[in-house]
């Protein structure tokens, strides 16, 4: 217990040691943010992976941690579609997800929006055109906000993510 | 000439009809084998107790437009001296059968399925021959790695549905999981099979994430495909993309400078220590100790930003080039880094001691998920999960690559096999990477980083490459093509051989001890799928 204690003291707070993301994302644009206006100040998320090579998964895993701790502007990760409020999708839509990425999508309650997370989402990358790989997510489903990067830092996911919780003027 | 070894002596005395061929890469046999005999070679060299040859890869290739042939290899790895050997068969004309090796060596299961569905060649005997990477809605007839199949065809649909192992009885249900999951992890199917609580059978149904990697490597020309390795499986990244190049350098005649060779490995173990510290936390993290998650994951979030500080990338991509490293790391960097290893240690330690004094969380891990040594060795698994369970096999002790000849490895090894000793296997690991690092950082030579290319590849030549990552040994098979391109790469993640022997850790466990099983292994569903 004081072995625990102890360590708490000495590492102290580490929630935003990090680097600021440098470019500023595509801006988030007016009707998107209205369609977020009744989220209020928070945001469920649900990640689907579509075909990604985890990378993607893994910075979005890493906002969870004590370092950037995306709990704090009130983004949390749903367990299931039916709860959430955003979509994130990473990886181009392969052959074999496509009819998972459109349940997923129907089954998420109105209002929503679909974040494409990553280069491959947003126009399939390095796995454009090949035979197994059917087009990047906004073939299948409306895209609202897209995040660039291979992948994005974890910096940049939130900057982009706290952007659509900020109340409008 | 590489002098006769005692293992070829053995097998051609066994098997007269066998022709030897010349080694494809430093300590391997080669021999072309007649196609009726390869069960019988197989089942011999893998069980004989002065070979034990541990299945460690199968692929096949099309040779068209050369020779209207389809050739499929077989690499077993020797138990005692790491020796490896290859099988060759070659199927020519319009025949489509080979023989299948899976009622005698178990791992070749997935493998031949693996065959079946990218080249239509068909296992004879093989006793499950479902689809695998080809769910049932892909029609029939269409085998990607055939030459005469275009990579950005566009598939269509037919009506199909998986036939999932049933178990049936009173009181026995089904619980399907996925292929989308409650948290933020890959794409992947798991159909348990529970009476009451315990978990009586696990069936797996992966491949939705398969892009086509093979198929889009033989797009690209051999200097150019780094990236997309990079990409295979993008939490190994060093690992896919050092694989990658130790296979092609060789067919252009590269030398590697020593300096090249200590980077590499340097930044495979930075790569380690940040899955490894990242799997530990997300371990405790399913026994619901919220407090070591924390630890770990800013632990790893640590050594994440000091990737980026030295080479530009949280997950080091675009540091690994053929011939060498794209960009050298300063001597002062490299005395930083070691300061910055030096306060992780401790603190590491300090959690380590945590997790381990927690009664309720060792006793969650302990018995949990055994996967014992007999079902290790069937399943030829390796890595991590493989020391756990005492499978004694680290590449960069049993063939060193990179600057590992000259950096001698601990191999952690544990026995019982449960989720405890995979814990303790990477508990072990992030010491040892930590302590080669220092020592990669007090011996690395001064010189240049990369050598240049000077000639130019003959087609139809190939060579094998294998690298411990992470998760254990990645093997690359490229074979060179016209102009510079590549003619087939075979991409081998451990996550294909791990996975299937996850089905036989998880019966007898209830449910909510899944997903720290499947934690406890973390295995690629990315690198699987391709
Ligand atoms: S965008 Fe890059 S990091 Fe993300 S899934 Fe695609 S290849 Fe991987």
């Amino acid at each position: 217990m004081f072995r625990i204690i102890k360590k708490s003291l000495k590492i102290g707070v580490v929630t935003g040691q990090y680097r600021r993301a440098e470019r500023s994302a595509l801006p988030v644009s007016p009707e998107v943010k209205d369609k977020t206006k009744l989220f209020k100040r928070s945001l469920a998320i649900r990640e689907v992976d579509t075909g990604s090579c985890n990378a993607c998964e893994m910075e979005m895993n890493a906002l969870l941690n004590p370092v950037y701790d995306a709990e704090r502007f009130g983004i949390h990760i749903a367990a299931s579609p039916r709860h959430a409020d955003a979509l994130v999708v990473t990886g181009p839509v392969t052959v074999n997800m496509e009819r998972a990425l459109k349940d997923v999508h129907k089954q998420t309650p109105d209002p929503k929006i679909v974040i494409a997370l990553g280069d491959c989402a947003i126009t399939c990358g390095m796995f454009k055109n090949s035979y197994a790989v059917t087009g990047p997510v906004e073939r299948h489903i409306p895209v609202d906000i897209r995040i660039s990067g291979c992948p994005p830092r974890p910096a940049e996911i939130l900057e982009v993510l706290s952007e659509l919780r900020k109340p409008t003027v | 000439m590489t002098e006769a070894r005692p293992c070829d002596n053995l097998l051609k005395a066994a098997f007269p009809a066998i022709v030897q061929d010349d080694p494809v890469c430093g300590e391997s046999s080669h021999f072309q084998v007649p196609k009726d005999l390869l069960p019988a070679i197989t089942r011999y060299l893998h069980t004989q107790p002065n070979l034990r040859g541990r299945l460690t890869l199968i692929w096949a290739c099309d040779h068209r437009p050369v020779r209207d042939t389809y050739g499929l290899h077989y690499l077993f790895t020797l138990e005692v001296s790491h020796h490896w050997v290859v099988l060759s068969i070659e199927l020519a004309g319009n025949d489509r059968l080979f023989p299948s090796i899976t009622p005698h060596v178990h791992a070749a299961k997935w493998y031949e399925r693996e065959i079946r569905d990218m080249f239509g060649l068909i296992p004879e005997g093989h006793p499950d021959l479902r689809r695998l990477v080809r769910h049932e809605h892909w029609p029939k007839g269409t085998h990607p790695l055939r030459k005469d199949f275009p990579w950005d065809r566009v598939l269509g649909r037919q009506q199909g549905e998986h036939r999932f192992r049933r178990i049936e009885g009173e009181g026995v249900f089904e619980v399907p999981v996925g292929p989308i999951h409650a948290g933020i992890i890959e794409s992947g199917h798991f159909r348990f099979s529970v009476a009451g609580e315990p978990i009586m059978q696990l069936e797996l149904r992966h491949f939705w994430k398969h892009r086509g990697v093979e198929k889009l490597f033989e797009e690209q020309t051999l200097i150019g495909a780094v990236p997309l390795a990079e990409r295979v499986s993008g939490d190994t990244t060093v690992g896919h993309s050092l694989a990658y190049c130790q296979a092609v350098e060789p067919l252009l005649d590269l030398q590697v400078p020593r300096r090249a060779r200590y980077l590499r490995s340097l930044f495979l173990e930075l790569e380690r220590l940040y899955n490894h510290l990242g799997d530990i936390g997300a371990m405790c993290n399913d026994t619901a100790y919220a407090l070591a998650h924390a630890h770990c994951g800013r632990m790893k979030e640590r050594i994440m930003q000091l990737n980026d500080r030295l080479t530009g990338s949280r997950f080091l991509r675009d540091v690994l080039r053929v011939g060498g490293v794209t960009r050298d790391i300063e001597n002062r960097q490299l005395a930083d880094l070691v300061d910055e290893l030096n306060r992780i240690q401790p603190d590491f330690s300090e959690v380590g001691a945590i997790i381990f004094a927690n009664a309720s969380l060792t006793d969650r891990l302990e018995t949990t998920g055994i996967l014992n040594g007999q079902t290790a060795w069937d399943h030829a698994v390796m890595g991590v999960v493989g020391r756990a369970s005492g499978m004694d096999c680290d590449l960069r002790r049993d063939r060193p690559f990179a600057a590992y000849d000259e950096l001698p490895v601990n191999v952690a090894l544990y026995r019982y096999g449960d989720v405890r000793a995979r814990l303790r296997v990477r508990g072990d690991e992030i010491h040892e990477s930590i302590r080669l690092i220092r020592e990669i950082c007090s011996k690395i030579p001064d010189g240049p980083v990369a050598n240049e290319l000077s000639c130019s590849p003959n087609p139809g030549d190939w060579t094998l490459s294998a690298v411990e990552g992470w998760r254990g040994e990645i093997l690359y098979m490229v074979m060179a093509g016209e102009g510079g391109r590549i003619h087939r790469c075979k991409v081998r993640d451990p996550s294909f051989v791990n996975w299937p022997a996850i089905q036989w850790a998880v019966p007898g466990n209830i449910i909510p001890d899944f997903p720290l099983i499947n934690k406890s292994f973390n295995l690629s569903y990315a690198g699987n799928d391709l």
